[in-house]
């Protein structure tokens, strides 16, 4: 029985297709949310999937120049990586389907991989392009990876666990985005580097370098990577909602909440205009580490006073 | 300043090497010049700040066997004219000006690409408009130019 | 060991999402900084040089108007001015008028596209996609007025082709009141908007010598402190009638060529309702001979890029002996190359689209004779035949 039930949990619900689907689904709300923002009709709800169904129906052509067994794997890991980390997260929901001591480092370690997979991707090629991205897409990487760390480890700190269900159980009902308003700002801003997002989206310019890192890949490859990152939305987005948020109990709460921080994104998004990757690292080491470095200092001695 | 008082100043600075001038409208001076004191010229405008390179005009005088290459530089609404002409044949030459006016440098590609004068001195000359496979010795805006489709 | 380190070179065209038509340019670059660029260009060289040569006067001029597609009604203009000069000929005022409205609604559209591109350019899509939402408004009225939204032919040699009736100034002034209204936000955008100015900022920083250095013209020179509009210093078609307050920014920067172009588009509104307030009375075409005695002209109007200079030469034909035309780009396009050394790579899109480069108008001259096929003109099937038998080897 047990094994049905872990396989159900990872081919289906919570893991494997659900989040999949969900994925897709919150990249439609993104980009229906942005065109009307930017005064354009946008997409139709099915888009997203008609995108990927083509682009797994495509050639996949693999450039002669670099490893082509790499090519080939890296966007597997990345969207294994990402939809592994999906198990830890309270999905929809749901209580998260495995839990132990220390998963929020391992579900946060496993949403780095796709980044970190993009940029080997990138550097695995000989393309001009691919290789300007893979450098920034890594620079990125580095910049925004420590202060979007420190700020989910906040409400962990807050909860004396690593584990992600017991942080969710002392938070629910708590807002900790009033306790911790600066760890809530770093929190969504990185979410957008992480996402590469614009103003955070340098290492994919088309109008500088086409697509950054992935200007090689098409067909499968690209699908895969595109799905990897929606998958990386629906569980970002939950992760911030069930931390900040005051936790994510049942599936209206779940929708609303993520909802409403997606539209914070949208509502970024499309205000700014893209930073250069000098720029972005600048914001990242200047304030947004600085930032959460004092909350920090802020916590650790609260927590003191209280102890 | 008005534009005859400023093509005036300009007369006065080429008095010396004027072949001949004409003032064929009321806003337009032009200079007929020997080749060789082009760069004399050109140097005398940029030291006294006369207005900039508008562009390079290349004519083909089939007729009298020559090219007629025109300088055409403004100030304000005053259009002074350059005049040289080289011999078609064998190979027309002109000195460069890109070290007076560096911006020259795209029209004087251009010249060298579309009427085949062999411009000295010029920094670049590799192709900027024609295709890569375009014969070297065709130059379409030349009166007797021979064009076709290059079966490759 | 002595090694010399490996040229990184990030090409920028001549198909890639930063040019909207083809170009080439060559970034060496290391790390993010440009170290080397260069430019070819002739990916759009459709041989309109030589092809005036075998056209007369009245087929030229609508084959100029096709040299660009955002700037057609000045090429036609340049063109129309240059060979009424030569024929002696002038147009009548309510033409000159007319030309001068139809200039300036085509100077609107042509800001606004760039304001979108730029915008796209910095990564800044919302401003992109509102500037070209309200461009509309400028393209309906050029279309009602026209019957086109590109390749107006409001031109004919010696006057204009239609009339400017009460309905047509009435929608034209309701157009005008909302893109006025409109600008202003703009301009409010790109002189507050904080990630907009990092991008914008001291970013290609154009001094006042290197104008002169560099030969700039149009509002990349003004953004620099340079007065080079020749709307003021050389007035033609209705421009000494109804005079215009040139615009100009000491900054030279990219957020002074934004100021510049946006604060040109409010004259551009003033100037149009002034036109149709006195629009003067009378015929619209003065009558053209056919053919040219010999003689040479030079005609300069001003472009929403900067001066564009026509050469035009005639030889007692209808047929023009040579016709030479310098577009504003040409001129723009080497201060690209010299501003993006040294500057990130990041900006090189930004100084590129700070110029507002056109490629089309670049490249122009070669026609198709061809000798060997004994047809001087392909039907679009034998092309079409052409080219499939030409990659079938």
């Amino acid at each position: 029985m047990d094994t049905i039930r872990d396989l159900v949990t990872l081919f289906f619900f919570p893991g494997g297709l659900f989040v999949l689907a969900l994925g897709m689904s919150y990249e439609w709300v993104d980009r229906k949310l942005m065109a009307r923002v930017q005064n354009r009709v946008g997409p139709r709800w099915f888009q997203p999937f008609a995108d990927i169904a083509k682009l797994l129906t495509k050639e996949e052509v693999i450039p002669l120049d670099g490893n082509g067994l790499l090519f080939l794997g890296l966007p597997i890991v990345a969207l294994a990586g990402a939809l592994t980390s999906a198990l830890y997260v309270p999905v929809a929901g749901w209580h998260p389907a495995y839990s132990f001591q220390g998963d929020l480092i391992v579900a946060l370690y496993l949403l780095s991989l796709l980044t970190l997979c993009t940029g080997l991707a990138g550097a695995n090629t000989s393309d001009h392009f691919s290789l300007v991205g893979a450098t920034r897409t890594l620079t990125q990487l580095f910049s925004y990876e420590a202060p979007f760390l420190l700020a989910m480890l906040g409400p962990a700190v807050m909860a004396h666990t690593w584990q992600i269900n017991e942080i969710i159980a002392d938070a629910d009902g708590r807002w900790m985005l009033f306790l911790q308003p600066i760890g809530f700002i770093v929190a969504l801003i990185g979410l957008l580097g992480k996402l590469e997002m614009s103003p955070f989206n340098a290492p994919e310019a088309e109008t500088e370098i086409v697509a950054g890192a992935l200007t090689e890949y098409s067909g499968r490859g690209l699908a895969l990577f595109r799905l990897g990152r929606h998958v990386e939305l629906v569980i970002g987005l939950t992760m911030v909602a069930a931390f900040y948020m005051g936790g994510v109990n049942g599936l209206p709460m779940f929708v609303l909440k993520t909802l409403i921080l997606l539209l914070g994104l949208v509502g970024i998004q499309s205000l700014v205009a893209r930073l250069r990757i000098d720029q972005t690292v600048g914001l990242w080491w200047r304030w947004g580490s600085l930032l959460v470095l004092a909350q920090w200092l802020v916590l650790v001695v609260w927590e003191g006073v209280q102890a | 300043m008005d534009t005859p008082q400023t093509l005036k100043i300009a007369g006065e600075l080429l008095t010396g090497l004027a072949k001949n001038a004409a003032y064929p409208e009321e806003s337009r001076l032009d200079i007929t010049l020997e080749p060789r004191d082009l760069q004399e010229a050109v140097g005398k405008l940029a030291a006294a700040r006369w207005g900039y390179l508008a562009t390079i005009t290349g004519l083909d005088q089939l007729a009298a066997g020559q090219l007629e290459i025109l300088y055409h530089f403004c100030a304000g609404a005053a259009i002074l004219t350059l005049r040289i002409s080289v011999p078609r044949s064998p190979i027309p030459t002109i000195d460069s000006i890109c070290s007076v006016f560096p911006y020259a440098s795209i029209y004087e590609r251009e010249l060298g690409e579309m009427l085949g004068v062999i411009v000295t001195h010029t920094p670049n000359t590799a192709r900027l408009f024609l295709a890569d496979g375009w014969p070297n010795d065709v130059y379409p805006l030349r009166k007797d130019a021979v064009l076709e489709i290059r079966q490759e | 060991m002595n090694t010399v380190p490996e040229r990184f070179v990030v090409p920028i065209g001549p198909q890639h999402p930063a040019l909207k038509e083809p170009g080439h340019f060559e970034f060496t670059v290391d790390g993010e900084q440009v170290t080397a660029a260069s430019v070819r260009l002739g990916y759009a060289h459709r041989g309109i040089e030589k092809a005036t040569e075998g056209r007369n006067w009245v087929q030229n001029l609508y084959l100029l108007e096709r040299i660009c597609g955002i700037c057609s009604h000045i090429h036609a203009t340049a063109y129309c001015l240059g060979v009424e000069k030569l024929a002696g000929v002038t147009a009548p005022p309510r033409a000159q008028a007319i030309r001068v409205v139809v200039a300036e609604l085509e100077r609107i559209h042509s800001h606004l596209l760039w304001l979108g591109v730029a915008a796209h350019e910095a990564g800044f899509d919302t401003l992109f996609m509102y500037s070209w939402r309200d461009r509309e408004t400028v393209m309906d009225i050029l279309e009602a007025l026209t019957g086109n939204r590109v390749n107006y032919s409001a031109n004919l040699l010696g006057g204009v082709k239609f009339d400017m009736t009460p309905e047509l100034q009435d929608m034209i002034l309701k157009g005008l009141e909302f893109l006025e209204q409109r600008t202003h936000d703009y301009v409010a955008v790109v002189t507050t908007d904080a990630t907009l100015l990092q991008r914008t900022r001291g970013v290609g920083v154009t001094s006042r010598e290197q104008v002169e250095e560099l030969g700039l013209i149009g509002p990349t020179a003004r953004a620099s402190g340079a007065l080079r509009d020749l709307r003021v210093e050389s007035p033609y078609a209705a421009y000494a009638d109804f005079p215009i307050v040139p615009v100009t920014a000491t900054e030279g920067d990219l957020e002074a060529r934004f100021v510049v172009r946006l604060k040109e588009l409010f004259e551009s509104y003033r100037l149009i309702r002034l036109i149709l307030e006195k629009l003067p009375e009378g015929e619209l075409q003065a009558r053209m001979p056919r053919k040219i005695k010999p003689a040479e002209t030079i005609s300069r109007v001003e472009a929403p890029r900067g001066e564009l200079f026509y050469f035009i030469k005639s030889n007692g034909t209808d047929q023009p002996e040579r016709i030479k035309v310098r577009t504003p780009t040409l001129c723009n396009l080497a201060s690209v190359c010299i501003l993006a050394v040294g500057s990130q790579l990041a900006d090189v899109p930004m100084i590129l689209a700070g110029v507002d480069p056109c490629f089309s108008c670049n490249d122009r001259a070669v026609s198709i004779h061809s000798t060997k096929l004994g047809e001087k003109q392909w039907t679009w099937a034998q092309l079409r035949q052409y080219g499939i038998d030409y990659y079938r080897r």
